[in-house]
Formats: C-alpha cells, sequence, structure tokens
C-alpha cells in the first residue's frame, strides 16, 4: 500500500534574476515520511524549499498540497495548510527574546492565546534545552541553541509538512544527533512528512525513509537510504 | 536666571525633537528606508492643523486634519514611491532622491498655497507667563514636555509588549526570516510609517504654536531628525529620545554663548563629534551595519 502524496514539486523551474537555479524538478513527499534531500553546495537545495514554502514564484511548474493547486500562494497560505519551515542559517531575530519569539510566531500563525501556554510547554519538552535560555535575547546565543530556538518555533505551529533546511548547521555532531532523535520519534508518533535538506549525510539518512540527490539545479537520484549508505555510491552521484 | 529660562526653552524644543526624530528612526530602524520627506510630513501636518484653526474649525478637528493627513502622506510615499523602487531593486541612493525630491515639491505646494512667510497659530495657551521673578514660561511649554511624555509612554509599551512591536524589531533585524513566519513585512512596514508619522503631530501642531511655521522648516526638522537618530545609535528609540532631547537643550543653552543663527551650527558640531568620537552613538549598538 502506497502512502499518500501530501506535497509535490510537478517540473518546476526557478531562480533569481532570470538565472535559473533549480531546473524542471519533480519530486514528491508523501504522508508519515522523512524524506532526505542532499547536494553539493549550490545545488539547489534551499531554492527547491523556497519554492515549496511560497517564498521564491516559480518561472514554470506547479506545486500541489494535498493535491491542491499552491503555486501562487504566498508563505502565509501555505503555512495556513499546516507546512512549517526551518529555514537554513540563523532563523531567528536576534533582538528579539525567545519567548517573544516563540509568541510573534504563534501570533503569526494564528493561534488562540488560550493555547500558546500549552504549545510551549509541549515543544519545551521536546526541547527542553531551551528552557535554560527563554528570557535572553536570541542575538546573544550560541549558533547551535538559535538553531534549537528556530526548530521549536517551526514545531509550535505543530504542521503537518515540516520543511528543515540543514538544520545540523551550528550544531556538534553529538548535539545534532540528540536533536533529531526526539523529532524523527515526534515524526511517527504524529505522522508528521518532514522534508530534511543536510550536508551531514550520514546522520540524515539514518532517519530517513527516502532520499533524493540533487545536483546542478537537477533531480538526479531517487531512493533508499540504505542504497546510499555505502559511501562508493555517494560517491559516483556526486 | 538666563540659564534657567534657556534650560526651560531646551525641554520644550527637545521634546518635540525627541517625538519628530523618534518618528523618523522608528521608519528608518525598522524598514531601513531613508524616509527624508518625514520633514515634509511634519509641514503637511502643521499646515492642516493651521488652516483649520484659520477656518474656525476648532481644536479637536485641527489635530484629527493633522494626524490623518500625516498618516496619510506617510502611508501613500510608502505605498507608490518607497514600494515600487525596493520592488525594481532600487538603491538606498535612489530611495533617498525621491524622498528629497518629494519633500521640495511639498515645501513649493504648501508655500504657493499659504505664502512662504511665518505664519503662526495664537493660542491662549501660548502667551508666556512669568512663574518666578524673571521667568517666563508659556503653558504651552508644559504641554509639549507631558505630550511627548504620554506618546512615549505609549510608544513604549507598544513596542515592548505589542505584538507589531516585535514584528518591528523583527522587520529590521532580517525582512526574509518575517516572511518565513508567516508575516506580511509590507503591512509591518505600512504600520512603521503610520506610527512614525503620527509621531510627527504634536511637534507639529506645537511649533505652529510657540515658535509659528514656513514651508522651508521641513529641512530644519529633518537635520535635527537625522542628527537625533546618529547621535543616539541608529535603530535604538530610547538613544533618539535622549538625543533629540539633548539637541534642544544644546540648541537653546549655547544662546548663553554665542548669536540665535548659529543654533543650527550647534547641531552639526555635535552630530561630527559623535560621528568621530562615537560612531555607534549614545545607545547604538556596533556600528556594523
Ligand atoms: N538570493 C540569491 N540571489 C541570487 N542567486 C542565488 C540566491 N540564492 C541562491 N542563488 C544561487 O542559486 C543557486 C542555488 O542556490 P541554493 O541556495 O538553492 O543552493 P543549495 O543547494 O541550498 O546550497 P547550500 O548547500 O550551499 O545551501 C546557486 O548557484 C546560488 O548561487
Ligand atoms: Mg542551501
Amino acid at each position: 500500500m502506497s502512502k499518500s502524496v501530501v506535497l509535490a514539486a510537478h517540473n518546476i523551474t526557478a531562480g533569481y534574476g532570470g538565472h535559473p537555479a533549480i531546473n524542471d524538478i519533480s519530486v514528491e513527499l508523501r504522508e508519515d515520511e522523512v524524506l532526505c534531500l542532499i547536494g553539493h553546495n549550490g545545488a539547489g537545495k534551499s531554492t527547491l524549499m523556497k519554492c515549496l514554502f511560497g517564498l521564491l514564484a516559480s518561472e514554470a511548474g506547479s506545486i500541489t498540497i494535498d493535491g491542491e493547486e499552491t503555486t501562487k500562494e504566498t508563505a502565509r497560505q501555505v503555512a495556513d495548510r499546516g507546512v512549517a519551515m526551518v529555514p537554513e542559517g540563523r532563523g531567528v531575530f536576534p533582538s528579539l527574546s525567545v519567548r517573544d519569539i516563540f509568541s510573534l510566531g504563534m501570533h503569526a500563525a494564528g493561534i488562540p492565546k488560550k493555547e500558546r501556554a500549552d504549545r510551549v510547554d509541549w515543544v519545551l519538552d521536546i526541547l527542553p534545552a531551551i528552557k535554560e535560555f527563554m528570557n535572553r535575547p536570541a542575538g546573544t546565543l550560541s549558533g547551535g541553541q538559535q538553531q534549537m530556538v528556530s526548530i521549536g518555533r517551526a514545531l509550535l505551529n505543530r504542521p503537518r509538512i515540516l520543511l528543515m533546511d540543514e538544520p545540523s548547521i551550528g550544531l556538534a555532531p553529538k548535539l545534532f544527533q540528540d536533536l533529531l532523535a526526539p523529532i524523527r520519534a515526534l515524526q511517527q508518533r504524529e505522522k508528521l512528512s518532514i522534508l530534511l535538506v543536510e550536508q551531514n549525510v550520514r546522520e540524515a539518512l539514518k532517519i530517513s525513509d527516502r532520499a533524493v540527490v540533487m545536483k546542478s539545479g537537477s533531480m538526479i537520484w531517487e531512493g533508499m537510504p540504505e542504497e546510499l549508505h555505502d559511501n562508493e555510491r555517494l560517491m559516483e552521484l556526486y | 536666571m538666563l540659564a534657567l529660562q534657556l534650560t526651560i526653552t531646551g525641554l520644550q524644543t527637545g521634546a518635540l525633537y525627541a517625538l519628530t526624530a523618534v518618528g523618523f528612526s522608528l521608519i528608518f530602524g525598522s524598514t531601513r528606508i531613508f524616509h527624508f520627506a518625514h520633514g515634509a510630513t511634519f509641514i503637511i501636518a502643521a499646515y492642516l492643523f493651521y488652516y483649520m484653526n484659520v477656518s474656525g474649525y476648532g481644536l479637536i478637528a485641527g489635530i484629527a486634519a493633522a494626524t490623518a493627513g500625516a498618516i496619510a502622506f506617510g502611508l501613500l510615499l510608502n505605498r507608490f514611491v518607497y514600494v515600487p523602487i525596493q520592488r525594481d531593486e532600487g538603491s538606498f541612493f535612489t530611495v533617498f532622491v525621491a524622498s528629497f525630491g518629494i519633500g521640495i515639491v511639498v515645501q513649493n505646494v504648501v508655500g504657493m498655497i499659504f505664502g512662504r512667510g511665518y505664519v503662526t497659530v495664537s493660542t491662549p495657551l501660548s502667551f508666556s507667563v512669568e512663574i518666578m521673578e524673571g521667568l517666563y514660561v508659556a503653558p504651552i511649554a508644559w504641554i509639549s514636555m507631558l505630550c511627548a511624555a504620554v506618546f512615549f509612554g505609549i510608544l513604549w509599551g507598544f513596542l515592548k509588549y505589542s505584538q507589531m512591536g516585535k514584528a518591528l524589531r523583527a522587520l529590521a533585524d532580517n525582512p526574509e526570516l518575517v516572511r518565513v513566519f508567516g508575516l506580511n513585512p509590507r503591512f509591518i512596514a505600512a504600520s512603521a510609517f503610520t506610527i512614525g508619522s503620527i509621531l510627527v503631530v504634536p511637534a507639529a501642531i506645537i511649533s505652529g504654536a510657540t515658535s509659528g511655521l514656513n514651508p522651508a522648516m521641513g529641512h530644519h526638522v529633518m537635520l535635527i531628525s537625522l542628527a537625533a537618530t546618529i547621535v543616539g545609535g541608529i535603530g535604538s528609540v530610547p538613544g533618539t529620545l535622549l538625543a533629540g532631547l539633548a539637541l534642544g537643550l544644546a540648541e537653546s543653552l549655547a544662546l548663553l554663548y554665542v548669536d540665535s543663527q548659529w543654533t543650527e551650527a550647534v547641531t552639526f558640531a555635535i552630530l561630527f563629534l559623535f560621528i568621530i568620537i562615537r560612531p555607534s552613538g549614545l545607545l547604538g549598538r556596533s556600528a556594523a551595519h
């Protein structure tokens, strides 16, 4: 029995200022799976993710969520469909405290005031380390701590579909593993769909159900993580 | 006694400078738009109040018209000039020139309608009373200071506790990330223009009732706003407030030593001093921007 597709790109071409950064990309994210997207620097992974989340307009092709076309929707509208994104790099506002970032995120997502405290508690259960620095300006946190806050903020929306762009940046390898475990557990418990972009391929593949590889703006491989596990295969593809 | 007199006058002027400057600083801080026409907002609000007053519509209608005019001007300028320029990846310089040009147009149009000379709105509160021997203060001086205090109190609460206040700081930090959060940067920027333009109104009205108005005043207003923003530390609202007050005081107290035609030079001297000695300003973060 195959799982249904929740988020799909159909022949997407997009780029910046007339130069396409991704070309004719098609990819499907299914319910209750972690799909790992890997590729060289500049392969177009982040560009694809921005298109999927409505942050960047595509030049050709279409995007669907639960079978409904969302190609022209804004990030706000895509988020309302239950999608959240952990962006590449620093996903926090340096001058706001962690508490304020969380409350602004929930305000933006239209979460009712009376639910907000419970949501925060729920996220702090998943990422307990954040408790230590709830009241500090995010700009004073270490890169890894900021990354946790960024992930926590995305989880507050209780998304069905989570797009994560290199969440391991700035995290110690051990910390990254510690972070992936609860996210994988959460994903399985709540049947989330996660699109995970990672340079840290080995760790990412361990928690992935499927993998796709991009190179120079094109999709060049799709398959099971096990097939990529042996290094030679990866080398070949890159 | 003269020093005390000048201190009170200086605080009154400084309170008004602080309000105007904080309006500019708030807009620049959150949107990075160099809103040079902020001085024109001042002129529009001031002359609308003057017009309503001489036409006999009364105080409340005058305040309402000035406020509505200031907000409308700020929002329209943002929507029809700054947004299109930014959409076409227009540079900081393009924005500056466009804004400067609009300031000139406003000055000339106002000059055509109301004349280029000084006009004043005189109210019973504008006349000085002797509160101590040799110390003359008009009731409106206290009103200016009170007005500034009330506005800053509200602004402080708004920036600290409201979601829009947080969103303004968020926009200053990272406009791209604002979209990832699902917020609309355009709406936040429009709010910055609304609030920034409202902050000009009390200063415009009170200036009209004290020192008087002329269409070229926008330049002075802009100079002060810019100086206070830099001296206070770009992006720091409390810093800009303090700097505005300090500039008003300095201008006034300088009269102890120099002639009144030198007041702008005093502003510039303070500005240059800060640029050389402390480029990040009174309360600014690092100069790296
Ligand atoms: N804001 C931008 N403006 C112009 N070109 C861009 C922009 N962002 C990315 N590009 C270009 O688009 C291409 C794809 O970039 P993208 O960020 O999608 O790569 P990536 O696979 O995410 O790389 P990395 O692993 O380094 O994050 C690159 O050639 C890059 O130079
Ligand atoms: Mg990337």
